[in-house]
């Protein structure tokens, strides 16, 4: 039936490509890319129980890994897209081998301050970054052989994003259902008792936080490409807040369940940001009142009505 | 443009005075964190709602001493239902409490941004006196600032450390569970020092407004400084958390002699790392921490 589901969901998703009015399809693809964004976050939330907000730093990283090497030295789309991918790569590795073995308490604030200072230094390297005002870039065309698609065709981005969010999807999916997986979950529910097993508890937080990492700069490569621009502000902590509220919407510990998080909170900013400014207080007491009724998430809420369990802390 | 000796005590001074006010609000986040387990990402935003106040009570009443009474009467009723029914049932758990606070933080701020506006303001000098120091003439009020910070450090220490209610905040930091058992009220001291912390850093925020600008967003700079701090000093550490500003912020201040503010900053950043590297909690933290 879960297969059945899926198969739906995938076929659905193609269609909508055809038949979605431009505005709509627009605001689709953005929510595909966060889409990988939010599952990937939740590796480290849901997962093995990292709360980080320092993911901005991947967001970010993995925008301008994509969109500086198109600027700069004219490489293709895919190559760049991979570039950012290995960037968030090698932060998430830098960071993590800082933050993953400090206690929860430290790896928060630590995680909020390379946020706060990646921020800062990519507002100030106008010359890197294009500060603020951030940068544009030309996609050049995919070549698949004979075959050439434009990202500027009203349909291209579409199915690029979507292709990126089926593939990783899927890897997440497997590594979620491997031993691996069950480790992270292991990890979650009792640390101590998972370093008593023999495991080896730090190595595997890294793990999943690179794999967090790697995913969410993705999610920001092709943000970027859909936007056909990056600015200094994907470094910011809003990046790294986003996330959480997606996880918390759709709940903590699955992987469809944040991508619901991103549809209702996309949905819920394009039509109320439009009316009200100040929608980010909305944000907040959202926050507020879904920690308050469970830490699991409205989906993890639901579905685990009854279960034991939930963000364990 | 001062130049040898006193070009460089100039910005010392200024890291000193800055780190004063730092070490003001890094006591409350530090005092916070010890006793419930609250890691306070609003509390520049206090810091801000501190200064915005004070702001609206100097074109109130056109006296900036007046503000410095009031607004910290303002925050702490404030405060204190804040703690009770908002965040009381998340404390304990650092992360859970990080993200509830993100989300008081962001009411905070958009609350500022829509009666206070988005442009930042000046308030003039409360004491325009200046004195000159080794050929360097340096704003009175800015002195005066400093001294202020330090007798309410002080005079804080003094009542964490020889009041009783002091005793009953420090053991409630020790051991929460072991105070309630003596009969504390943990309910008030929980509050307390919440409405303590919170008020130290609405200070921090009315006695920095005159020397620098008032923006919704400015606790933002104060706060990631203030976690660095309490990160380097070691988390619940109140010793570790007050020489940790000094040392700090006297040493951005004297970088800022040579660098630009933001390189100054990485600079910091590169030497909490470095502390991170060696001591994982923090230069007096406690193990468990």
């Amino acid at each position: 039936m879960k297969r059945g589901f899926t198969f739906l969901l995938v076929i659905s998703l193609l269609v909508l490509g055809l038949i979605l009015p431009r505005g709509a399809r627009s605001l689709m693809v953005q929510m595909m890319a966060f889409s990988i964004f939010a599952m990937a976050y939740d590796i480290s939330l849901g997962f093995t129980n990292q709360c980080s907000l320092g993911h901005s730093v991947f967001f970010g990283a993995g925008a301008y890994g994509t969109i500086l090497p198109m600027l700069h030295w004219h490489f293709g789309v895919l190559p760049s897209v991979f570039i950012g991918f290995l960037l968030g790569l090698v932060l998430a590795f830098l960071t993590g081998l800082i933050s993953v073995r400090l206690s929860e308490a430290y790896f928060v604030i630590v995680t909020a301050i390379f946020s706060a200072i990646f921020h800062l230094l990519a507002m100030d390297m106008t010359w890197l970054t294009g500060g603020d005002d951030g940068l544009s870039v030309t996609l050049p065309k995919i070549g698949f052989g004979p075959l050439k698609l434009s990202l500027y065709h009203p349909l291209g981005t579409y199915y690029f994003v979507l292709a990126f969010l089926l593939a990783g999807y899927l890897a997440l999916r497997t590594i979620v259902g491997s031993p691996l997986g069950m480790i992270f979950v292991a990890i979650r529910e009792n640390e101590k008792r998972t370093a008593f097993l023999g495991y080896n508890v730090r190595t595997y937080k890294l793990i999943a936080f690179l794999i967090s990492g790697t995913f969410t700069a993705l999610s920001g490569g092709l943000y970027a490409v859909s936007l056909r621009y990056a600015t200094a502000d994907f470094f910011s902590l809003y990046w790294s807040i986003i996330p959480i509220v997606w996880c918390l919407v759709g709940g903590l510990g699955t992987l469809i369940g944040p991508c619901i998080g991103v549809a209702l909170m996309s949905l819920f900013q394009y039509y109320v940001s439009a009316w009200w400014t100040y929608y980010l207080v909305i944000f907040g007491v959202l926050i507020l009142l879904i920690l308050r009724v469970s830490r699991r998430g409205i989906l993890g809420y639901f579905i685990g009505r009854g279960a034991r369990g939930g963000w364990r802390l | 443009m001062p130049e040898g000796v006193g070009f460089i005590l100039f910005y010392l001074i200024n890291g000193l005075i800055w780190g004063l006010i730092i070490a003001l609000i890094s006591l409350g986040l530090s005092l916070i964190f010890g006793v419930m387990g609250i890691v306070n990402m609003a509390h520049g935003d206090i810091y801000m709602i501190g200064a915005v106040l004070s702001f609206y009570f100097v074109s109130l009443f056109g006296n900036f001493w007046i503000s410095l009474l009031i607004v910290p009467l303002i925050v702490a009723l404030i405060a204190a239902p804040t703690e009770r029914f908002i965040l009381r049932p998340f404390e304990g758990h650092p992360s859970v409490t990080m993200i509830a606070t993100v989300g008081i933080s962001f009411i905070l701020q958009q609350v500022a941004l829509a009666t206070f506006g988005g442009i930042p303001k000046k308030i003039s000098s409360p004491w325009e006196v200046s004195f000159d120091f080794l050929g360097v003439s340096y704003p009175g009020y800015r002195l005066l600032v400093a001294a202020i910070s330090a007798l309410i450090i002080i005079g804080v220490w003094l009542f964490l450390y020889r009041t009783s209610l002091g005793i009953l905040i420090r053991a409630s930091m020790q051991d929460k569970e072991m105070a309630s058992a003596m009969g504390i009220n943990v309910n008030k001291v929980l509050i307390g020092t919440f409405v303590l912390g919170s008020v130290l850093a609405a200070i921090g925020g009315v006695l920095a407004a005159p020397i620098s600008q008032v923006f919704y967003l400015m606790g933002n700079d104060v706060i990631l400084l203030c976690f660095i701090v309490v990160i380097v000093g070691g988390l619940g550490s109140l010793e570790g958390t007050l020489i940790a500003a000094l040392l700090l912020s006297s040493v951005e201040g004297a970088m800022a002699a040579f660098l630009t503010p933001t390189e100054a900053r990485a600079m910091i950043f590169i030497i909490m790392v470095a502390v991170l590297m060696l001591r994982p909690q923090g230069l007096f933290g406690s193990n468990s921490a």
